[in-house]
C-alpha cells in the first residue's frame, strides 16, 4: 500500500490574445508588435480575480500547513512570474515566502507555456535551461525535477529534459499509455538516468475536477476518505498533480476546499501516509530502477491522456498549422525579439480554449471554462476567425522583417 | 536457433507450482512436471511461482538444474489461503518486481554466457509480464536471444488481458484443440502444445489392494470423481446419473473428492434429493482405510471425501474403479482423464479439450449434458467387460504417448518455430565451446589466366 504523497501544483496565467484581432500596423517595430497580438487589460482582471481567490489564500495556507510537516512541490510558468511581477508583487512574495520552506520544492516548467517542444526541440531545451535558472535565482533553491507543458511527455522530450541534466520529470499516468504498469512508482525509460514521477489521474482528478461536482457519487468528499484512498493505492507512492488554482479559483471557498486541504493533512498524519518532495521520491524510491518506456506520440494530464485534448478538432488543427508558420517566419527574421513573439503564440492555451469546437460532454465544459467571458460576445465562430487573424497578422508584420 | 541443453536455458513463470500452497487446479500439476523433466533433459530451468510463504524463497532440485523462485511471498504471508488468496495484489507485486530481476539474474548471465533463453508464462496472470519483459529485453538489445511463449491453459481472465499486446510480445500457445478455437475466438491463432504427464504416473497400482478395493464396494457400478466443486465438471450430471441407477434397481458407489467451493453444497443437496445416501469421511492415508470405510457403511450411495486424497491412493482407486468420471462440460485439458489412463483406470471424459480420449477405443466420450448418456455408458462396460478392457489397455498406450518425455519432443520443434517469428538469433558459438586460436592458413595463390 502507498506510504508516500508527493504533491504537485503548477501556478500558471496564460498570455492571453486580443480579440477581435487587431491590424499590425506597417512599420510597427519588433518591440511594439506584442501590444496589437496580447490583451494585457484582460490578463491582469483575470490575474487579480485568480489572486484574490486563490493565489493570496492559496499561499497563506500553504505556508502554515507546511510548517506543520506538509509538503509540496510547485512549478511556475514564466507567464505567470512576467504577470506577478507587473501586477501581483504581493502574490509573488506570499509564493517567494511559501518556496522558502524546505518543505516546498519549486519544479522547472516549460516557461511560454507552449508546444515548442513540438516544432523545435533544441529551442525547448534552450527554454527549458533558461527557466531553471530564472526559478532558481528567484526562489533561491536548486531545482532538480521538471514538468513541461501540460504535463507532456514523449519520447524525444524525455531525452531533451534528460540532457539538460533534470533528476525527474512528471509525465501523466493513464492505462492506455502505462497499460499493465501501475502509476505508483518511480520509473524511468529503459537504461536511462532521468526519473520519472507518475502523475495518478484518478486520485488526481478527485480533488482537481470532481472536488465540487454535486452530481458525484463521493461528494462531498471527506479528507478522511481521500487520505484513505491514497493510503490503501497500491504502490511505492502516489503523487498527484493539479494547477495551484484548484484551491479558491476552480473550487471557491464555499465549496470547502481549503478545509478540506487543511484536514487532509491531518488525516494522512492519521493513516501514516508520508509526503515527500518530487527530488526525495526520486532519491529514495528511483533506486528500483523499474521501467516505462516513454510513449513516442506523447501524453499530457488533459482530457483523455493524449494530444487530442489540444490537436482533436479542425480549428486547433488549423491553428496549430499557423503557429509553425508563425514561429518559422520569425525564424526567418533572425530577429530575437519577434522569434520570443512566436513562442508566446506556440502557447498551449490557445488550443485549450478551441477544444469545445465541434464538441460536448466533460472535456468541452473545462476548455470552455477556461475560455474568457469576454470572448463569448464573438459567437463560437468569431472566436475561432480572430483567433486566426491574430496569427495571420503576426505573420503578415513580418514581411518587412523577413526580407 | 538449436534448443539443445548446452545452450538453452528454460524459464517458467506461472501463480501456481509445486508447493501444496500453490496447487489450486491442473496447473501447479503441469509446471511442477514440466519444469522437473526439462531438467532431467538437462536443460537449465527456473521456475518462479507464488510459492508457500514459510518456505525458502529459492530452492534447488536436480543437481542444480531446476531452480525454484517462490514470489510475491511477502503477500502471501497475508494471504494463507492459497495461490490465488490476494491475487491482484500478487499480479501487481510480479508485474512489477520479476522482470528486473529475471533479466538481471537469468536472462542477462545467460546471454553473456552464450546461452539463449526460453520464458514460457502461464495463464492470464502473467500475460502482463510477458510485455514487460519483452520491452525490458528489447531496450537491453536481448530480445533477438530470448523466445518467448504465453500458455492459456484455461479462459479465466481473458475478459482482463491485451490480447494484441501479448500477441506482439510472445507466442501464444495452449493445451488443446478446444482451447485453439476459445483463444481464437479472441481473434489469435495460438499453437497447440498438449499437457503432458510424469513417466511415473504410468504404473499399476497395487492388485491386491485394487482388488480389495473392488471388493469392498460391492456394487453394480462403482464410480469416482475428482475436481474442483465447479459447474463446469457436470458433478451434477454425475449424481443425478448415480440416482437413476439406483432406482433402477441397481448398486450404485459414488465417490467423490471436490474442493471448498460452494458448488459442492449444491452436489450434496442433489445427491439427497436423488434419493442417495451420502457419508461425509476424512479420506484415509492408505486404500485399506478407503475399503475399510466402504465396508463400514455398506448403505452409503455417495461417499464423500474431505480432505486430500494423496496420489498414491489415486493410484489405486482410478483402477479399482468401474469407471472415473471426468465428464466436463469445459475441459482445456482434462488431466484427470490421462491420469486415469495412466494408472489402469478407466476414463468417462467429455468432449471439449481432451484432444486424447477416443471413444471406445481408450475411453468413452460424452457427447451431451444428459444423464441418461452417462447411465448407457456405465451400463455399457458393465455388459461388455472386453471391450471394457480393451479401452483400459489402450488408455494405458495413450498414457505413454502424453508422457513429458514425449510432449517435451514436441515442445522443442515449436519452439524452433517460435525462435524464427520471433527473430532470434544462433549465438555464435556454443557456451562451453573452448576458444582455440586458429593459425591462419596463407590462401592458395590465386590462378593467373
Amino acid at each position: 500500500m502507498a506510504e508516500n504523497l508527493v504533491v504537485y501544483t503548477v501556478v500558471h496565467q496564460p498570455r492571453r490574445l486580443k480579440l477581435p484581432a487587431q491590424i499590425v500596423p506597417a512599420k510597427t517595430p519588433p518591440e511594439a508588435i506584442s501590444d496589437h497580438l496580447f490583451d494585457e487589460a484582460l490578463d491582469r482582471r483575470y490575474f487579480e480575480q485568480v489572486a484574490a481567490n486563490s493565489y493570496l489564500p492559496a499561499s497563506a495556507m500553504f505556508t502554515d500547513l507546511t510548517r506543520r510537516g506538509w509538503k509540496m512541490s510547485i512549478g511556475f510558468s514564466d507567464s505567470f512570474l512576467v504577470q506577478a511581477e507587473r501586477w501581483g508583487t504581493k502574490v509573488l512574495d506570499r509564493f517567494k515566502k511559501l518556496c522558502a520552506s524546505p518543505n516546498v520544492e519549486v519544479v522547472n516548467v516549460e516557461p511560454y507555456h507552449s508546444w515548442l517542444l513540438y516544432l523545435d526541440i533544441v529551442a525547448f531545451k534552450e527554454a527549458m535551461l533558461a527557466a531553471r535558472s530564472r526559478l532558481e535565482e528567484l526562489f533561491q533553491k536548486p531545482v532538480a525535477v521538471t514538468d513541461t507543458t501540460e504535463m507532456f511527455m514523449s519520447n524525444d522530450v524525455y531525452f531533451a529534459l534528460q540532457q539538460c541534466g533534470f533528476d525527474g520529470a512528471f509525465m501523466e499516468g493513464r492505462d492506455w499509455h502505462l497499460g499493465w504498469r501501475e502509476p505508483t512508482h518511480v520509473y524511468q525509460h529503459p537504461l536511462q538516468r532521468l526519473k520519472l514521477l507518475v502523475r495518478h489521474h484518478n486520485l488526481s482528478d478527485d480533488v482537481g475536477y470532481r472536488f465540487s461536482n454535486r452530481h458525484w457519487n463521493h461528494w462531498p468528499l471527506e479528507a478522511g476518505t481521500y487520505a484513505g484512498w491514497v493510503r490503501e493505492t497500491w504502490g511505492d507512492l502516489v503523487m498527484v498533480g493539479w494547477d495551484f488554482e484548484t484551491f479558491g479559483e476552480h473550487h471557491r471557498r464555499d465549496t470547502g476546499i481549503f478545509e478540506f486541504t487543511r484536514a487532509l493533512a491531518k488525516e494522512l498524519k492519521k493513516k501514516k501516509v508520508r509526503m515527500m518532495l518530487p527530488s526525495e521520491a526520486v532519491g529514495e524510491l528511483g533506486a528500483k530502477r523499474l521501467e516505462v518506456p516513454v510513449n513516442e506520440y506523447g501524453s499530457t494530464w488533459a482530457g483523455e491522456g493524449g494530444m487530442e485534448f489540444f490537436l482533436g478538432n479542425e480549428a486547433q488543427q488549423g491553428l496549430f498549422r499557423l503557429m509553425h508558420h508563425a514561429y518559422s517566419k520569425a525564424r526567418l527574421t533572425g530577429d530575437p525579439r519577434l522569434i520570443e513573439i512566436a513562442k508566446w503564440l506556440l502557447q498551449s492555451d490557445n488550443l485549450h480554449l478551441i477544444q469545445w469546437f465541434g464538441r460536448w460532454g466533460p472535456e468541452a465544459e473545462v476548455s470552455a471554462y477556461f475560455t474568457p467571458d469576454e470572448w463569448w460576445e464573438l459567437g463560437a465562430l468569431g472566436i475561432l476567425r480572430e483567433q486566426q487573424r491574430v496569427y495571420i497578422n503576426f505573420i503578415r508584420a513580418l514581411d518587412e522583417y523577413a526580407k | 536457433m538449436i534448443v539443445e541443453p548446452q545452450r538453452t536455458v528454460f524459464v517458467i513463470l506461472s501463480f501456481e507450482g509445486p508447493d501444496v500452497y500453490s496447487q489450486a487446479g491442473g496447473l501447479g500439476v503441469r509446471v511442477k512436471g514440466l519444469a522437473r523433466s526439462l531438467a532431467q533433459f538437462g536443460y537449465q530451468t527456473y521456475l518462479y511461482f507464488c510459492g508457500d510463504p514459510d518456505l525458502p524463497g529459492e530452492e534447488s532440485h536436480e543437481a542444480g538444474r531446476l531452480v525454484y523462485r517462490r514470489w510475491c511471498q511477502w503477500i502471501s504471508s497475508r494471504h494463507r489461503g492459497g495461490v490465488y488468496d490476494g491475487e491482484e495484489e500478487k499480479i501487481r507485486d510480479w508485474n512489477a518486481s520479476l522482470p528486473q530481476n529475471l533479466i538481471d539474474t537469468v536472462i542477462g548471465p545467460a546471454v553473456e554466457s552464450g546461452h539463449n533463453v526460453v520464458i514460457m508464462g502461464e495463464e492470464w496472470h502473467t500475460s502482463w509480464s510477458m510485455n514487460l519483459i519483452s520491452d525490458s529485453l528489447y531496450y537491453r538489445g536481448l530480445r533477438d536471444r530470448v523466445v518467448i511463449l504465453w500458455n492459456a491453459n484455461n479462459t479465466f481472465g481473458f475478459h482482463r488481458m491485451d490480447w494484441a499486446a501479448l500477441a506482439l510480445a510472445a507466442t501464444i500457445t495452449t493445451v488443446s484443440r478446444y482451447m485453439k478455437f476459445k483463444v481464437w475466438e479472441r481473434g489469435h491463432n495460438p499453437i497447440v502444445i498438449p499437457n503432458g504427464i510424469p513417466r511415473e504416473s504410468v504404473h499399476d497400482g497395487d492388485p491386491e489392494a485394487v482388488a480389495d478395493l473392488k471388493a469392498a464396494a460391492a456394487a453394480d457400478h462403482f464410480c469416482f470423481k475428482i475436481g474442483r466443486f465447479d459447474p463446469d465438471k457436470r458433478w451434477l450430471m454425475a449424481v443425478s446419473a448415480a440416482g437413476y441407477i439406483k432406482r433402477h434397481g441397481k448398486r450404485v458407489r459414488l465417490l467423490l473428492r471436490g474442493g471448498r467451493e460452494p458448488h459442492g453444497g449444491e452436489v450434496i443437496s442433489h445427491a439427497q434429493h436423488q434419493g442417495l445416501n451420502v457419508v461425509h469421511v476424512s479420506a484415509p492415508p492408505e486404500p485399506a482405510g478407503l475399503s475399510a470405510i466402504l465396508r463400514q457403511y455398506p448403505e452409503a450411495d455417495v461417499v464423500n471425501l474431505t480432505s486430500y486424497v494423496s496420489d498414491p491412493m489415486l493410484g489405486v482407486i482410478y483402477p479399482a474403479c468401474d469407471a472415473v468420471l471426468a465428464n466436463s462440460g469445459h475441459e482445456p485439458f482434462g488431466l484427470v482423464g490421462l491420469e486415469v489412463m495412466a494408472a489402469g483406470g478407466l476414463a468417462v471424459t467429455g468432449a471439449t479439450g481432451e484432444d486424447y480420449a477416443d471413444a471406445y477405443r481408450n475411453a468413452l466420450v460424452l457427447e451431451t449434458d444428459d444423464a441418461i448418456e452417462l447411465v448407457t455408458a456405465l451400463n455399457l462396460i458393465q455388459q461388455r467387460p472386453r471391450l471394457a478392457a480393451a479401452m483400459r489397455r489402450r488408455g494405458r498406450v495413450t498414457a505413454r504417448a502424453y508422457t513429458w518425455e514425449k510432449v517435451i519432443e514436441q515442445l522443442l520443434l515449436r519452439i524452433e518455430f517460435a525462435a524464427a517469428q520471433q527473430a532470434v538469433t544462433i549465438p555464435a558459438r556454443a557456451p562451453d565451446e573452448p576458444r582455440v586460436a586458429r593459425r591462419r592458413t596463407r590462401k592458395p595463390e590465386a590462378s593467373v589466366g
